[in-house]
């Protein structure tokens, strides 16, 4: 269950301190509302079209309900029918369907259960085939390779999207014209809008899914991060875009743009933590998690000053990870691998599984991992090095070589490609895949044959932040 | 000079198009696609945001890959090596493709393994120039009959991974001794002189090859200061003023 639910509404006021109660409240209360979901799911499937259309209302609110994890296949397949023809319906009625969404979040909770039902339901079918046991199943999955195929999910969303200009609408917002000027009729609606504007982070989240960054990055073209975007007023909504965003930058080795991302919503997080006490904040806390992870990874690549409450949160929770991340060395390798399996997205394989060479379904995960892995060990010396050369202005290559047991010749390759890793492209402005690029290390160096210079750019004292917050506080 | 990663300067007008829109995603488009890749290779260009959305095409449509066009993407991602583009190609590869060929050689029935193979190799090329073990990645280039079967198609590999690589130096390096470097390239002789002198304008003194200055090769130190706006201080002021004194 990592489903972000928004649907969760207050729950009753309570103010005991017991945390314990309180979770236990937490669980009973997410139980019901799964309960109700399943039941409300399993009506709609028995009804018929035409009695269905009567209920619309009770469609619409089924649909942004969670599935159980566990359920069996033909709920699952059911699932898959339910939201073809309720998209449908939204999508290809006679003109604009004159609907009013249940709540301001349904639009994103909608696209979000459709996203995470296609995800786990490609993983489940990858699982299922690798283990090639359960032989129902399989025969089931064979028998209908496109339910949840990738084409017709990414068609939904780049439906609503087209349907719903919602594209040219940001535009229009970005240059301050008036967004209903190119609405049409399908855009000026808020349901059309809405889902339009959510099916947008869906894609971004499809395509990392996928493995493919570039995509995801470039799809956010016309959405503008900042807290004044649509998507920041559903904290889900807001949550996700972020962590999808700076994983994609991870993965495209820009890493001072992914850490920005990550401190920007972590950051957000911790502020308001308060008064989310509530579902949402607990299911969104293992996603937190996620992302101090993947902070402590890029922050290795990448060693920079972090907003205090990050570091602090961060020694906190991966501290002793974090010091041999930044070791370096084969030592760190493990760890590396342990925090990028615990904290990435649940990769899947956008074609049905090769149910007849079990062997050749690898867990996308693993290809993923694999390719990050080789990028870690390209990287993986440049620590030791960089902490010896911090001692000198001047050093002989042989006589570090030798303080370090390794060939003249290795030790040249580290320098350079130490070099190469401290340059990156760092987002400036327009589009997130925008950049330029900008020496990130603090410490230089040239090779003069046999002799290293070394230079180091000195960062002088940053007080004006510290004199802030003291001066805040004494206020 | 900030570059978007989806820009690349001399695009043809039909490709951006189809980028742009959603016959990205039409079967249909792989042909044009792939007489693009072609010509990428003949003229010695790159654009490696239309070869992704290629590789993505087979991703979806597996029985429209050509094993050709992958693996020549694969080495013109290469020949701008350091960049990420030959790992973001090979997320899009079937997972499968990195499993070591123990495990894949036992599949009779795996249409794909040399495939596999092939990509295999390649990553271990990737690697070797992403390491910075240049005379390695040459003398492993040498090594084996698949690789020359490999880069055949992309005019000029050899020259471009040597101006890729000199790049790499001209970074870190204002001297650098005549032996090493030419392990680095790859030349010797005649061939290597007029490499180092003509394309890439360094001088040679006796046994030594000089690098000329440049931004990133002086290692200057600075320091940076801390730059303090009068805004930062805007609410404590404003704070002041409000106190009832």
């Amino acid at each position: 269950m990592s489903v972000l639910q928004n649907g969760a509404a207050p729950l009753r006021a309570m103010d005991d301190e017991s945390d314990v109660e309180e979770e236990a409240l937490v669980a009973d209360y997410r139980e019901q509302v799964q309960y109700e979901g399943m039941e409300e799911l399993e009506q709609v499937t028995s009804l018929t079209m035409a009695q269905q259309t009567d209920d619309i209302q009770s469609r619409l609110a089924a649909a942004a309900q969670p599935l159980d994890f566990s359920a069996p296949l033909e709920v699952k397949f059911a699932s898959y029918d339910n939201y073809c023809s309720l998209f449908h319906f939204i999508l290809n009625s006679d003109g604009p369907v004159d609907l009013e969404p249940p709540s301001y979040y349904w639009a994103w909770d909608v696209i979000d259960e459709f996203i995470y039902q296609f995800n786990s339901f490609c993983s489940y079918r990858n699982r299922v085939a690798r283990q090639g046991s359960n032989e129902e199943d399989i025969q089931i999955l064979r028998e209908a390779p496109n339910t949840w195929g990738c084409y017709s999910v990414l068609n939904v969303l780049y439906s609503l999207i087209q349907r719903s200009q919602i594209n040219e609408q940001l535009a229009a917002m970005k240059r301050n014209e008036d967004p209903m000027a190119v609405a049409g009729d399908y855009g000026s609606k808020p349901l059309y809008r809405m889902l339009g504007y959510f099916s947008i982070i869906g894609l971004l989240r499809v395509h990392c899914l996928l493995g493919d960054f570039s995509l995801a990055l470039k799809t956010l073209d016309d959405i503008e991060l900042n807290k004044k975007a649509m998507f920041a007023r559903v904290m889900a909504a807001h949550f996700t875009t972020y962590y999808y965003v700076g994983f994609s930058y991870m993965m495209m080795r820009r890493y001072a743009d992914a850490i920005r991302m990550f401190s920007h919503i972590l950051i957000y997080v911790s502020r308001t933590k308060n008064f989310q006490k509530n579902a949402q904040y607990d299911s969104i806390s293992k996603k937190n998690d996620q992302m101090y992870a993947l902070i402590a990874i890029c922050v290795a690549f990448h060693p920079t000053r972090l907003d205090d409450t990050i570091h602090t949160a961060l020694r906190e929770k991966y501290g002793d990870q974090l010091v041999k991340l930044q070791r370096g060395g084969p030592e760190s390798l493990p760890i590396f691998e342990e925090l990028f399996r615990s904290s990435c997205p649940k990769f899947i394989s956008p074609t049905p599984p090769d149910f007849d060479n079990p062997e050749l379904n690898v867990d996308p995960l693993e290809h993923h991992l694999a390719i990050f892995m080789d990028e870690v060990k390209t990287n993986m010396w440049s620590p030791t090095v960089k902490s010896y050369l911090r001692l000198y202005t001047t050093m002989d290559l042989k006589k570090l070589a030798g303080f370090l047991e390794v060939e003249p010749e290795k030790l040249r390759g580290w320098l350079l490609v130490n070099k190469q890793r401290s340059r990156q492209t760092r987002w400036t402005d327009n589009g997130l895949l925008d950049g330029e690029i900008v020496t990130s290390s603090d410490l230089d160096y040239a090779m003069q044959g046999d002799l290293i210079h070394i230079s180091e750019a000195k960062v002088g004292r940053k007080l004006v932040d510290w004199y802030l917050r003291n001066l805040a506080r004494t206020y | 000079m900030g570059v978007s990663f989806d820009y690349t300067p001399d695009r043809p007008e039909h490709i951006d198009t189809i980028l742009n829109g959603l016959d990205r995603y039409n079967p249909e488009t792989t042909s044009v696609f792939q007489e693009y890749v072609t010509q990428q290779c003949e003229e010695r260009t790159v654009d490696s945001y239309a070869n992704l959305a290629l590789l993505k095409l087979y991703q979806f449509n597996p029985h429209l890959a050509k094993d050709e066009t992958i693996t020549n993407i694969l080495v013109k991602c290469l020949t701008i090596f350091p960049s990420p583009d030959f790992s973001l190609a090979l997320h899009l590869l079937p997972p499968h493709i990195l499993t070591p060929a123990s495990a894949s050689s036992a599949l009779p029935a795996a249409g794909d393994a040399p495939l596999s193979e092939a990509v295999q190799k390649l990553n271990v090329l990737n690697n070797l120039l992403g390491r910075a073990s240049y005379s390695e990645f040459w003398s492993t280039l040498d090594s084996d009959d698949l690789y020359a079967d490999l880069i055949a198609d992309v005019a000029g590999f050899e020259e471009l991974i040597r101006i890729r690589i000199a790049l790499t130096i001209s970074q870190s390096v204002r001297e650098i001794e005549r032996p090493v470097l030419e392990s680095w390239l790859g030349m010797q002789g005649e061939g290597f002189e007029k490499f180092v002198r003509g394309v890439c304008g360094w001088g040679l003194e006796g046994s030594v090859v000089k690098v000329p200055l440049n931004k990133e090769n002086e290692a200057k130190g600075t320091i940076v200061r801390e730059n303090v706006k009068i805004e930062q201080f805007s609410r404590v002021i404003r704070r002041a003023y409000e106190q009832p004194s």
